[in-house]
């Protein structure tokens, strides 16, 4: 498969590298010899140093036999235009990034399919998202569905400090095992995250404080767990404080609950002026600038707030601005961080959920993709691993026998299925049956072994 | 330093090497010959293998920059340091450093020989000449790249490394599928010249160790004469000189264009044609200088026969040897050190002047020259009309201003290099006869050219005819060197000798 993506930015850039790990032909075109430079020796892919709006450019690129065109960019009608000359040249399914609202409603929709763009992706719309689905999960980090009802949750939690006397755990210090025999099988630990590096887990493997640990549980289940992880008193948010007025803030914004009580610190008067215009009744927006402490305690800050969401353009003030309001005590932190290399200091230090927008959208195009050519996975990229929905077929080898029997290679986890739209856990005694909509975590690159268990 | 992820790539290649060394022993054994010496340093790379993968086999994180120089000098100083077991053990070369230099100007695609007799050596020695020479020519890695699969440590960055030329081209996003494209052009060319040779009359096992030989423009042989006084066949020395051509050309434009039909394009590249002009005002001198010396004038003009098999004769020897030096591979069919004097200096510029990047020769290379000779027009220009803004053109696009930067800075290391082996050379002697002092500069000069350009033979005493066996150790041994410099060109040797890049950063 053949895929050209134009704009050798951080999307790209991130997309790029992620299509490269799984054997695809990537051709990465940008008009930045340098940059292009860089990354022909680094990545697996080839580099075109061409306009992407460029005719000529395009077909060097061999855009003709692409499968896939991908228009990222930073300008938006430059992503246009360039996926519309690919479309014309011949690529068979085109996709473009936008930054606009209006073209993502549904009614325009046909419109951009007639034109020749199969797909159009706006980070910040997904960004907003997944703002709101984890301001709604504040406990954990970040939460995924799966199963056609979402009845199967993956969650991603930390582990606090045991002396802070705010959180009583009760899993962490504990080896797995001794998790399973006290607790039963309410939920299933997939991925445990240390010092950056993804961990397999195994019976021994024993939960450490700051450690980042991936559940798999059941929509019932999950209280039980939370339970369990001491999280009781995380409360749900009803108050939210964004900082920054940009535009994912206006996203997050719209999809955040009508009930909740939100504002929006703009240090941009003029700005605020438009976020009148532009946010929901319920919305106050505040001018002032996110560091001045007295501002923030006037309206709030602290212990009558549930969540602290940074977004402003400076990723050093967003995580800052976090770490502090977790000092303060609020209990949900989220921060917008732009810059990939700090995502991983990120995440080892007190900020909740970190947003990325680049990652978020470079990862949608990847589940995008996968989705067209597999025709029953459905995946994410976590943590190094990958979770990959299957759908048992009739007769495959994991029909035959018990999970812990069928020797699946290591480092792939079933974290649970979904059986007539129920779902449910899988225990190592568990034989799965046709139709059973399956659940793995698969870690370093596992995912292309697994295939014939399912087949 | 990421130690643990170099061991474990150095004990694969080790392993290739083994695989390479038993193959030489199933020649040897298909020969009736011994074959032993073969299996001992097979086990030797084995064992080697084995303890820098299992000392390397909790690798992680990734490949950083200063690994992949690590990685790609050691791998080519270890193969080499493998691969002189068996003129060891064998008994055909008798000291280290002798065995050293042999097996070093086998992978870098020297040809360059310290074997006096080489019709008398067994035929698994001379096939594991060939086959080094075969390996080291396209490159370890990139041999090891093509036909392993991926396995996923940096060897991107490790091709880059070792890759030769300024500017580089892939010719398909991956880099495993580039491999084995450029490695199925090498294996076709191989074949082809070994077929043409037969057909030649050449017989089977000459022509596939020629063919290997010429496919890696290196050049050892399985004889030591002069190729004319083995075989006296014009079509074979037409063949080599075809052959040789073909591999001096750059396989990723080979690709791009004949394998994509696009022949009209093949011809308006830049290098190829550089390489072709160099190549024919070369040739054309020698002719004309060979012509010249050797008719005889006294004897007039009276049979125009005697005067055509004149020139065909003159054109021959002097394309033979022009092709031969300029794509560094380094056969000869008659002793170029006794020309005219006048043509020696052209000789020895295009022994410095390589064939095209990107193909298995070595050398400076022509696309160098080609920007090189930009820069100059482009500077010219600028007296003329000063504030001009000029950027170096080529095959429809631009050199960027770090490319020919980089390129000045490799010019400069390229002469020193050439400049400094010369004088180590002259320092220990290098002269046959302790009373011919005054040429020693003149046969010191010949010898670090073909060594830094993997050409084979050298100037003076050192050509053709004779091989190197009377050098000091030293000498040997700094040959050997200039060799891996050159055949690396340059940089990734000589970072590793930088202080910085041993600091802790």
């Amino acid at each position: 498969m053949k895929i050209v993506i134009a704009g050798a930015g951080a999307v790209g850039t991130h997309l790029a590298q992620l299509l490269s790990k799984d054997n695809l032909s990537v051709v990465l075109i940008d008009h930045d010899e340098n940059i292009l430079g860089k990354l022909n020796n680094e990545l697996d892919i080839m580099t075109c140093a061409v306009s992407a709006t460029s005719i000529d450019g395009l077909k060097k690129a061999g855009v003709e036999n692409a499968d896939l065109f991908i228009a990222v960019t930073s300008h938006e009608s430059k992503n246009i235009t360039s996926a519309l000359l690919a479309r014309q040249l011949g690529a068979r399914r085109t996709v473009a990034r936008v930054d606009n609202y209006e073209y993502m409603k549904p009614e325009n929709r046909i419109f951009f399919e007639k034109a020749g763009i199969d797909a159009l992706i706006y980070p910040d719309l997904l960004a907003a998202k997944e703002i709101a689905d984890s301001a709604q999960y504040s406990w954990a980090r970040q939460m995924w569905k799966f199963g056609v009802e979402g009845n199967l949750l993956l969650l991603n939690v930390k582990m606090g400090f045991q002396e802070n006397g705010q959180e009583s755990n009760q899993l962490l210090g504990y080896t797995l095992r001794e998790i399973g025999m006290r607790h039963g099988h309410s939920f299933h630990v997939v991925a445990i995250r240390r010092n950056n590096e993804t961990v397999m887990p195994h019976g021994e493997v024993r939960i450490l404080p700051h450690d980042i640990v991936f559940f798999m549980t059941t929509r019932d289940e999950v209280s039980t767990l939370r339970h369990l992880l001491g999280k009781d008193n995380y409360p749900q948010v009803k108050r939210a404080f964004i900082i920054g007025g940009g535009k994912l803030s206006v996203g997050a914004d719209w999809a955040l609950p009508e009930a909740m009580d939100l504002k929006i610190l703009e240090a941009d008067e003029t700005r605020c002026e438009e976020l009148g215009r532009l946010t929901r009744n319920r919305t106050l927006v505040i001018h002032g600038e996110a560091h001045d402490m007295e501002l923030l305690n006037d309206e709030g800050y602290g212990q009558h707030l549930e969540a602290f969401i940074a977004l402003t353009p400076n990723d050093e003030k967003n995580i800052l601005a976090c770490v502090a309001a977790h000092r303060k005590g609020v209990p949900k932190t989220i921060a917008q961080v732009e810059n990939l290399d700090y995502l991983g200091m990120a995440e080892t230090l007190d900020v909740g959920t970190v947003i990325n927008k680049k990652a978020i959208a470079a990862s949608y195009i990847y589940q995008m993709l996968l989705k067209s050519s597999v025709d029953n996975m459905k995946i994410l990229n976590v943590a190094d691993a990958e979770v990959a929905e299957f759908v048992v077929r009739k007769g495959s080898l994991v029909t035959r026998y018990p999970v812990m029997e069928t020797g699946l290679p290591r480092g792939v986890n079933i974290g649970g299925m979904v059986r007539n739209g129920k779902g449910c856990l899988v225990g190592g005694q568990t034989v799965l049956q046709e139709g059973d909509r399956v659940v793995l975590f698969c870690i370093g690159g596992t995912l292309k072994k697994i295939d014939k268990y399912f087949k | 330093m990421n130690w643990k992820l170099i061991l474990r790539i150095l004990g694969i290649l080790l392993f290739i090497e083994a695989g390479m060394l038993f193959l030489c022993a199933g020649v040897g054994l298909f020969y009736q010959e011994k074959f032993l010496y073969f299996v001992w340093s097979a086990l030797v790379a084995i064992i080697f293998g084995t303890v820098s993968q299992l000392a390397g086999r909790h690798w992680s994180g990734r490949m950083g920059r200063k690994d992949c120089y690590m990685t790609v000098t050691l791998s080519w100083l270890i193969f080499s340091l493998v691969g002189m077991l068996p003129f060891l053990l064998s008994g055909s070369l008798p000291d280290i450093s002798s065995a050293f230099f042999e097996s070093m100007s086998g992978f870098t695609s020297t040809g360059a020989t310290v074997i006096d007799n080489c019709d008398a050596q067994l035929r698994g020695i001379l096939v594991w000449r060939s086959l080094s020479q075969w390996v080291g020519g396209i490159g370890i890695i990139f041999f090891t790249i093509a036909i392993l699969p991926a396995f996923g440590m940096g060897e991107v960055k490790l091709f880059a490394v070792e890759a030769t030329g300024p500017l580089q081209e892939k010719v398909h996003p991956r880099i495993s599928t580039t491999a084995r494209w450029i490695g199925a052009i090498y294996l076709i060319i191989t074949f082809l010249c070994a077929g043409t040779l037969v057909l030649c009359g050449m017989n089977i096992f000459d022509a596939f160790n020629y063919a290997l030989v010429t496919a890696a423009t290196g050049g050892f042989g399985t004889h030591s004469d002069l190729l004319r006084d083995v075989y006296h066949s014009p079509a074979i020395e037409y063949a080599f000189i075809f052959f040789m051509f073909v591999a001096g050309i750059n396989y990723t434009l080979i690709y791009h264009t004949i394998l994509r039909g696009r022949i009209r394009q093949f011809f308006h590249d830049a290098e190829l044609r550089c390489y072709f002009v160099i190549l024919m005002a070369a040739t054309a001198l020698c002719t004309l200088a060979l012509f010249i010396s050797r008719i005889d004038w006294s004897a007039g003009f009276n049979h125009i026969g005697t005067l055509f098999l004149f020139m065909e004769q003159a054109l021959r020897d002097a394309l033979f040897t022009t092709v031969s030096l300029q794509t560094t591979t380094g056969l000869a069919t008659c002793d170029y050190t006794c020309w005219p004097l006048a043509v020696i200096p052209v000789l020895l510029f295009i022994m410095f002047a390589g064939a095209c990047s990107g193909s298995t020769s070595s050398g400076f290379k022509c696309v160098r020259w080609f920007i090189i000779l930009g820069v100059v027009r482009n500077e010219l220009q600028k007296i003329l009309h000063p504030r001009a803004v000029l950027p170096v053109r080529m095959n429809d696009g631009i050199v960027s201003t770090q490319i020919v930067q980089t390129l000045f800075a490799f010019t400069a290391l390229f002469v020193a290099s050439f400049f400094g082996g010369a004088f180590i050379l002259a320092l220990f002697g290098v002269s046959p006869t302790a009373d011919a002092q005054i040429f020693d500069y003149y046969d010191a000069l010949g010898i670090s050219i073909a060594s830094l350009s993997n050409v084979g033979p050298g100037m003076g005493y050192y050509g053709p005819l004779h091989s190197w066996s009377i050098l000091a150790p030293v000498s040997k041994v700094t040959c050997a060197i200039l060799m891996l410099v050159g055949r690396l060109e340059i940089f990734p040797v000589l970072i590793l000798l930088t202080s910085g890049f041993w600091k802790k950063s």
